[in-house]
This record gives C-alpha cells, sequence and structure tokens, in this order.
C-alpha cells in the first residue's frame, strides 16, 4: 500500500505542439485580419479599447490571447501574456480543442456539447466568435471552413483572394 | 431519435408541487439551516394577495427579517443592489422569490451579492463566473412560463447601457421550486397565454436547437402537451386548479429542458425586442416563435415535424406526410396564436406591430428594427441557433414578425445552406 508512482498531468507532445502552433497562427492571423478586413476591423472597433480576450484549452493547455490598445490597434499577445483579458474562452480539455482544430467538430457543435466555456461580458464574446469565424474563412481551404462554421459566406472575390493572400502572409511574417 | 456524442443534463432543484405545498416551505427551509428569510416579490403580485398567501403559509414556522416588492418589470441591477443591503440589515439568511420571472431573476441577483460579499454584481456576468455555493434560494413561481425556478441562468438589465446581462452558472439553480396552484389561479387571461407561450417556446427551441440531447427532448415533448391540452381551457376557465397545476408544470419541465439544452433565435430576438423596447417576454416568444422555426427548417425540419405530435395529438400527426409535419406545426402554433388572440380580446398580439403599451401607443416601431438586430447580435443564445444569423437577417426576421406576414424563405436562397438539406 502506498508504493505506488504519482501520475502527473499533461504528455502527449505532438497534440500539445500543433495546438500550440494553431493558436500562435490563428492569433496572428486575428491581428492581420483586424488591417485587412473591413468586418474584422468594425467587430474590434465596437469593442472597449484596452479589450482583450483569450483563447486555449483548460489545465495548463494552450493559450493565445488577442488584446486591442488605447489606439484601437490590435494585436497578438503570445501565449503567455500576464493581462487577465477581459473575455476568457476556455475549451474544457486539450482532447476538445483538438477536435475543433483537427475540424472533427465545428466550433458550434463544440459550443452545444458543452466543450468550452466563456468567462465575461457575452455580447463581447459573441463578437469574438464572428472574428474567428471570419479569420477561419480566410485560413482555410473552403471544405474544410464549411466544417468549423454554421454558413459559409458569399464573399466578392477580391476578399477571397488579395485579402487571403495578406492575411496568410501577414500571419506568417507577423506583420 | 437524435443522440448526439456528448451531451450534458443536470437539475439539482427539488420541485414540490401540489395545491397546497406553500406549507412545506418552512420545513425545507430549515433542512438547509434558515432561520430568517426574506421575500422578494412585486408589487402585482403583492395587490394580487399572493403574498398574503405565502406568509399566511409560512409565517407561523420561520421568521421573516423582510418582504420587498419593488422589483420592476425588467430586473434591474440598481434594484438588485438596493435588495442586497436590505437582505444584510436585516440578517436574513434565505431567500423566497415569489413572483414570475423578473422577480427570480431579481432574487439570483440578490443571492449572488449576498453570498460573494460583493457590492458589483456585474463581476459576475457571463458564464462562470461563479466558484461556489450560493445561499438558499426558494422559488415561487406566480406566472406559469419562464421556468426559472430551475433554469441556472438569469438575466438582468442594466440600464446604463441599454443592455440585458446575463449571468450563467449551476450555482443559480434555487434550491427549492414550490408549484403552488393558487399560485396561478388569479392570473390574468392574456399574461396566462403570452407566459404560457414562452414556456411553450422554451420547449420548441430546447428540442430543435443544437444542444438537444435524449433527456431534455422528453421534458420539452412532456411541456408541449400539457400546454396544448390545458391552455385553452384555462382561458375559458381561469380556476380550473388541475389545469393550472398542469401549466405550471409545462413551465417547470420546459425549464428544465431548456436550461440544459439552451435555446436559439426566438430568444436572440426576443430578448433584444425587450431590451430595446421593453415588450413582455412571453409576448415576444409567442410572436416570434413561427418564425424561429420557419427560419431554421432547412436544417432542424426534421424536429419541428415532430413537435406536430405533442402539439396537435396522435391523430392529426399520423394523417399528415413526414414531409408536411414541419410546415403543419409552424402553422398550429400560428392558429394557436390565434386563437388566443380571439380568446383575450386582442392582448395575446401575434404580429410586432400589433403589440401596444398601456396607452394604446406601439411599443415596437418599424425604425427600432435596426436597433433590435444589432442588440441581437451581442446576446449569448445566438450560439445555440442551428442557422448563422448576421444583422441582414435578423433585420429580415424582424420585419416579417413585425407586419406578421409569413417568413418567406426564398429571400434567403441565394445564402449556400438554404438550399442544403444537410445538418450541423
Amino acid at each position: 500500500m502506498g508504493n505506488f508512482a504519482t501520475l502527473q498531468p499533461g504528455g502527449r507532445p505532438l497534440v500539445r505542439f500543433y495546438l500550440a502552433f494553431m493558436l500562435w497562427f490563428v492569433g496572428r492571423a486575428i491581428q492581420a485580419a483586424a488591417l485587412v478586413d473591413p468586418n474584422v476591423r468594425k467587430e474590434f472597433n465596437d469593442l472597449p479599447d484596452d479589450f482583450s480576450f483569450s483563447l486555449g484549452a483548460a489545465f495548463n493547455g494552450p493559450q493565445m490571447a488577442i488584446g486591442k490598445d488605447s489606439n484601437g490597434k490590435v494585436k497578438y499577445l503570445g501565449k503567455n501574456s500576464n493581462i487577465v483579458p477581459q473575455v476568457k474562452i476556455t475549451i474544457k480539455s486539450m482532447e476538445a480543442l483538438f477536435l475543433l482544430f483537427t475540424f472533427r467538430e465545428s466550433t458550434p457543435v463544440a459550443n452545444s456539447r458543452e466543450r468550452m466555456t466563456v468567462e465575461g461580458n457575452l455580447s463581447h464574446a459573441c463578437a469574438c466568435v464572428r472574428i474567428l469565424d471570419i479569420v477561419q474563412v480566410y485560413l482555410l481551404p473552403k471544405p474544410i471552413a464549411k466544417l468549423a462554421i454554421k454558413r459559409y459566406p458569399k464573399w466578392s472575390l477580391k476578399k477571397h483572394t488579395i485579402n487571403r493572400l495578406l492575411i496568410n502572409l501577414r500571419a506568417i511574417i507577423g506583420f | 431519435m437524435h443522440l448526439p456524442e456528448y451531451y450534458e443534463f443536470c437539475c439539482t432543484v427539488k420541485t414540490v408541487a401540489g395545491h397546497d405545498v406553500l406549507e412545506s416551505i418552512p420545513e425545507l427551509l430549515s433542512k438547509m439551516n434558515s432561520k430568517k428569510t426574506m421575500i422578494i416579490t412585486d408589487k402585482g403580485v403583492e395587490l394580487a394577495g399572493l403574498v398574503k398567501i405565502v406568509t399566511d403559509a409560512i409565517s407561523e414556522n420561520i421568521e421573516i427579517g423582510a418582504i420587498e416588492s419593488d422589483v420592476p418589470p425588467d430586473s434591474d441591477v440598481r434594484v438588485v443592489n438596493n435588495l442586497s443591503k436590505i437582505y444584510v440589515k436585516n440578517g436574513c439568511d434565505s431567500i423566497i422569490a415569489v413572483g414570475g420571472g423578473s422577480v427570480l431573476d431579481t432574487a439570483k441577483g440578490v443571492n449572488i451579492i449576498v453570498s460573494e460579499n460583493s457590492d458589483d454584481l456585474m463581476k459576475f456576468t457571463g458564464a462562470g463566473a461563479l466558484k461556489r455555493k450560493l445561499r438558499p434560494l426558494v422559488a415561487v413561481p406566480t406566472t406559469s412560463g419562464t421556468g426559472s425556478e430551475v433554469t441556472s441562468v438569469a438575466v438582468i438589465a442594466d440600464p446604463e447601457r441599454n443592455k440585458k446581462m446575463a449571468f450563467s452558472s449551476l450555482y443559480l439553480l434555487p434550491d427549492i421550486a414550490v408549484l403552488d396552484s393558487r399560485m396561478t389561479l388569479t392570473l390574468p387571461d392574456f399574461l396566462t397565454s403570452q407566459t404560457a407561450m414562452d414556456a411553450l417556446t422554451h420547449a420548441a427551441e430546447a428540442y430543435t436547437c443544437l444542444s438537444k440531447n435524449p433527456v431534455s427532448d422528453i421534458h420539452a415533448i412532456n411541456a408541449i402537451k400539457l400546454i396544448t391540452e390545458n391552455l385553452l381551457n384555462v382561458i375559458k376557465n381561469p380556476t380550473d386548479k388541475e389545469g393550472r397545476l398542469a401549466l405550471a408544470t409545462a413551465a417547470n419541465i420546459a425549464g428544465m429542458s431548456f436550461s440544459n439544452s439552451m435555446v436559439g433565435m426566438v430568444h436572440t430576438l426576443g430578448h433584444s425586442i425587450g431590451a430595446v423596447c421593453h415588450v413582455p417576454h412571453g409576448t415576444c416568444m409567442s410572436i416570434l416563435l413561427p418564425y424561429g422555426l420557419e427560419y431554421n427548417m432547412h436544417k432542424t425540419g426534421e424536429y419541428t415535424g415532430e413537435l406536430l405530435y405533442p402539439l396537435a395529438g396522435d391523430k392529426v400527426y399520423s394523417k399528415t406526410p413526414k414531409s408536411k409535419r414541419p410546415e403543419k406545426a409552424i402553422e398550429y402554433i400560428r392558429d394557436l396564436n390565434q386563437k388566443l388572440c380571439d380568446a383575450t380580446d386582442g392582448r395575446h398580439p401575434v404580429c410586432l406591430k400589433d403589440v401596444l403599451d398601456r396607452d394604446g401607443n406601439m411599443m415596437v416601431p418599424e425604425d427600432k428594427l435596426p436597433e433590435i438586430a444589432k442588440t441581437a447580435l451581442g446576446d449569448g443564445s445566438i450560439f445555440y441557433n442551428p442557422e448563422e444569423l448576421d444583422f441582414d437577417d435578423i433585420l429580415k426576421v424582424l420585419k416579417f414578425a413585425w407586419s406578421g406576414e409569413k417568413l418567406d424563405r426564398s429571400l434567403w436562397i441565394h445564402k449556400n445552406s438554404f438550399k442544403n438539406q444537410e445538418s450541423l
């Protein structure tokens, strides 16, 4: 009795790496989309100054945060931000976030299955989800994006080509 | 039956129901170590003599520290703060909420402040902000609609921002729900009809929206059956105690259902009309329910069709071809609204332009629709609606609901998903 190894939470380093990479890329893409896409810019303009939100997995899973400064500039704040976000979207486990980021479960279905919790002002959280939906359409090919959101939008050719290219480029080079 | 890969269902509320069950409240409170309770109610409930029925039933066996009836029709953060001060000052250790949705939501707000020892309710908005059990709360509904007595949410207005703030946590579930037929016997016909349609909407949206699951489905179906079997009879015969108890039970189990399955666009739009134009919630629900079901029909028509069974009964259901059941169910709801409108001399409006205030003024002017649509985009229930809703979608639906015309679904045909029959 009493002679047993303590099991530490964690593990699955490849999953953790994949999720951290996806969050990093989505975070930088949101920063880029705020410059390129008028709808994303409008969503951020309607949010209060110094607003920030985070997205990540519970139990020390990977995280990312996005902030808007007092000049209205949207910035990706990284994975270990010290700020306390006004809206915190937490996926209940790394496995649930993995389902989401491998597009086996759409955001609305994940939400309906109680896989995420939202802390903070709900109307601001709604704006964050709309921003995430738009950015997913920019980042993903249409067949995959259709799995991630409720309705694939009808966009102009410019949005589908030039804006998409700009956002992906800016997300890669971080500018 | 729809069986999701994953679902959750939780209702920890003890429901006590019958024709004379108020008398059991002191014993139930004593089991939770409560010695001094505060009654929160509103002026209408007090004037209707319902508070006296409650105090007569309980005062011999428990000390009542305060009876406060200053709750407005829409729960208000300022009132919550004032009542919390009275609770603390009078040394109360539990709350009995006697009233409709706003009273119960106000009581939940007060319970947050006194249990968390805070002076700022807004710190607890959203989901998951509460981390521990609150103090004892007994809910005695006086309408058969909101189901607040078994829901884990509260909606409280913030007048400074002209917004309704939502609070969501399992800790907001009351400890006890007391359904006593005496509490709804004097409810006027138009309030009976509107609140019952609110309950019907809870059940219909719980059954057709994204978080539906087998446990909430069973509650939803039974709630709809109880409402359609009893509502018109109760409107014609208001003193029908059995019918009143059936409606109270329907609201209760519809509340259990939607508290777990959540609701969709009917509530998204209804909350916003309430916030912008101060239209009673039940009125919004009864008007908007057919439009919500119509808008989502390409995704959830199968579930809407299944509602025809509890709505219209087995004969109509079996005679109607499967493909026609969704439209028939919606038609049944529109017919029910019209019958309720006729039975209440027009006080159960069937379209938004017909909603009038006490002075006969239109409560939802057409030029307010864009503001309502913008507000709706910030309502959390939009997440649970099967189909996407943007500003233009909401505005179009509102225009139909305003005029009372059936939704013209061909207006959405250019949007990809309206062509598809795929389900999420």
